[in-house]
């Protein structure tokens, strides 16, 4: 009799069978997702410490309260070129590929004015939503970076990103850099083969720069190296949040555009338009 | 035990059959070179670029997972909507779209520039991206399927030595419509994020529609069965033994005549809109910049409708031509090559257009351009081989079309 019934139940799925397996299976989605990235994870101490830049300031009493931005007035640019090449010796980036760019436009009246770009930093960045791996995410202070260590390189991000400003490295990286040392030495290492890279906003400036105290667009060691060689004051940095720093001054007093607003990527690079005819 | 059914036959190796391992074998030999030349020395020797980062292997993965859409569609008839009759072609179809899936796996190895990170995505979460998405139903869906294909391995004569795999099996296919339900419930989100992969892309002004991913998934739940269907034939021509009955397989061409008509008409509306209703100035700029500077002209779509739609649908639907095999298989061949040449038309035309995020409105952009280098076709025709050298095993050593249940 045990046998027959045996039998039967090989045929049949009851109830109790179904919600045993979902429930299984919920169980095990949710035990991994704790043991991987959530609270339980080895690597959630390192990953908090990656997100939030300083671990340390963020337990005392004062918050990270910051919004890294910038400002480019395109009718004081000259088109010198400086801020590409102090940015491709800072960050070692190859000269081919610079993560910062540099070129010469016209306006609807035909006058000429020249154009720069840096990564935007989005707050809504499309790359970031799309990264399968958040290999590439947001700061606490607003800043859109990379962690080129967990990229596996499908360059979605690349295809996603509306201004262009994200590299793959399709070989490794044994180019001649001209630009060292005439236009600064190498502050960080190179990329490796097979990962994608973007202009960081000299992260490793401003972070090194905020341990010793320094304020971000005041002190030039804790400032993108675009911004301080600029020679005619085209590029101002600094702290958005801040409603007393240079740039928030400056984006009140100004009429300022973003890139490609349509698309409401809220980027934290904002442009001064040229004045025409000058 | 059915074993008794089993007659120990000598294996026969006919010429045919030796030239078409030696096929495979030199399709296989070419891959395996390409990739291990792409692996040593990096996507540089392709002929991707910045401009256009994706190229032909992300159109092959694209295809293999929507030809593999058979293993699905044809498990939710029968399990899910209880139309017993396919029961016999569902074998076929979770091999096929095992095989589909698998193929695609491999060729996105070839494709990330960091294949010793491929299980990145099933570690480091983003809920948020398509592309995780995918990665994760992908791979519960190869779980799935070889759950589902498991009790049918095991029929395998090999395994008379082990009567426990035998009796774990039949647990396993106890199970069988409750892996259909999640196989189809996880089909019908990958599916779609596929195309919404490109669907939900801003920065591209003709992929960012809604309509994408429910192109997507109407071509493949229409070509999918369909080449399940040609599979069964062409099997039958060639081992000369009775594989699935004709009634199946002809009304397995209708529904897919029928699925084809219905992307269509989805198809259509969205033509009409992004031409003629609706253009938003970045998707008219960009139409035309692709019709008058690059090959991929309004002409590509007539091509992609009439290989790829109207000839398989008059040989699946109209009864003189639908009766004769051959004609199926015909149809099943347009519309393969219809599919892939979708795949590859989204993808490269979205990428040609170059991002125009600069205010300067006399700065001229030129579109971008691409064309496979052979080491790219290397690895596609090794993908080839992979799928064919399975197709064979399968058909060899696999009760692909024996029924227990009749």
């Amino acid at each position: 009799m045990a046998k027959k019934k045996k039998a039967k139940a090989k045929l049949e799925l009851s109830r109790r069978d179904i919600l045993t397996i979902i429930a299984a299976g919920a169980g095990s989605v949710i035990a991994a997702q704790a043991l991987t990235t959530g609270p339980l994870s080895p690597f959630s101490q390192l990953k908090q410490q990656a997100i939030e830049g300083e671990p340390t300031e963020s337990r005392g009493h004062t918050t990270i309260n910051h919004q890294w931005g910038m400002v480019i007035d395109l009718d004081k640019c000259i088109g010198c070129e400086y801020c590409l090449r102090t940015c491709t010796a800072t960050n070692d980036v190859n000269p081919d590929k610079p993560w910062n760019i540099v070129v010469e436009e016209k306006s609807a009246t035909g006058h000429t004015y020249y154009f720069s770009r840096p990564c935007l930093h989005c707050q809504h960045a499309p790359c970031v939503e799309v990264c399968p791996v958040k290999a590439t995410f947001h700061r606490d202070d607003g800043l859109v970076v990379m962690d080129y260590d967990r990229c596996i390189g499908c360059r979605y991000c690349q295809v996603a990103c509306p201004y262009d400003a994200r590299k793959f490295n399709w070989q490794k990286n044994d180019y001649e850099n001209p630009y060292i040392p005439t236009w600064g030495i190498a502050e960080v290492e190179r990329r490796p083969r097979g990962v994608v890279e973007k202009c960081t906003f000299c992260i490793h400036r401003i972070d090194a720069g905020r341990k010793n105290g320094l304020v971000p667009g005041e002190d030039l060691d804790a400032t993108p190296a675009c911004v301080n060689i600029c020679p005619v004051g085209a590029r101002i940095f600094g702290d958005l949040k801040d409603e007393n720093s240079r740039i928030s001054q400056v984006i009140m007093e100004n009429a300022v555009f973003t890139l490609r607003e349509e698309l409401g990527t809220l980027p934290s690079v904002f442009y001064i338009p040229p004045k025409e005819g000058v | 035990m059915s074993s008794s059914t089993l007659v120990k036959k000598p294996i026969s190796y006919n010429p045919g059959f030796l030239a078409w391992l030696a096929f495979i074998g030199l399709c296989l030999t070419i891959g395996i070179v390409s990739g291990i030349w792409v692996l040593s020395n990096g996507l540089i020797i392709t002929n991707m670029s910045d401009n256009v980062p994706w190229g032909l292997w992300i159109t092959i993965d694209l295809s293999a997972i929507a030809l593999g859409a058979g293993a699905f569609t044809l498990s939710a008839i029968v399990y899910l909507f209880g139309i017993k009759r396919f029961q016999p072609i569902v074998r076929l179809a979770v091999f096929v779209g095992f095989i589909g899936y698998t193929a695609a796996l491999l060729t996105l190895i070839m494709d990330i520039g960091r294949p010793d990170r491929f299980w990145h995505p099933w570690v480091y979460w983003n809920v948020h991206s398509v592309l995780w998405e995918i990665t994760w139903c992908i791979t519960l869906y190869l779980t799935i399927m070889v759950m589902e294909f498991a009790p049918v391995i095991a029929e395998a004569r090999f395994f008379n030595r082990w009567p426990w795999v035998r009796s774990f099996a039949q647990v396993l296919h106890k199970f069988a419509p409750l892996f259909a339900l999640l196989g189809l419930a996880v089909s019908l989100l990958h599916q779609s994020s596929l195309g919404a992969t490109y669907g939900i892309v801003k920065s591209r002004p003709i992929w960012f529609k809604p309509s994408m991913p429910i192109m997507f998934i109407l071509s493949a739940v229409a070509v999918g069965p369909a080449l399940t269907m040609s599979i069964a034939i062409i099997v039958e021509w060639i081992t000369g033994k009775k594989t699935i009955d004709q009634n199946i397989l002809r009304t397995i061409a209708r529904f897919s005549g029928f699925a084809l008509l219905v992307y269509a008409y989805i198809k259509f509306w969205d033509l009409a809109s992004s031409t003629y209703y609706a253009p938003t100035p970045a998707v008219a700029s960009s139409l035309s910049m692709l019709n008058q500077m690059t090959p991929y002209t309004f002409g590509l779509w007539f091509i992609e409708i009439i290989i790829g739609i109207i000839i398989p649908v008059i040989l699946f639907l109209v009864p003189q031509f639908n009766r004769k095999p051959a004609n199926l298989v015909l149809g099943t061949a347009c519309a393969v090559i219809g599919i892939i040449a979708n795949r590859w038309n989204v993808t490269v035309t979205g990428l040609f257009v170059p991002l125009s995020y600069s205010p300067g409105t006399l700065y001229k952009l030129t579109p971008g351009f691409y064309s496979p280098s052979l080491i790219e076709w290397g690895v596609v025709i090794g993908i080839l081989g992979y799928a064919l050298l399975m197709l064979t095993l399968g058909i060899k050593y696999i009760p692909l079309f024996d029924n227990p249940e009749h």
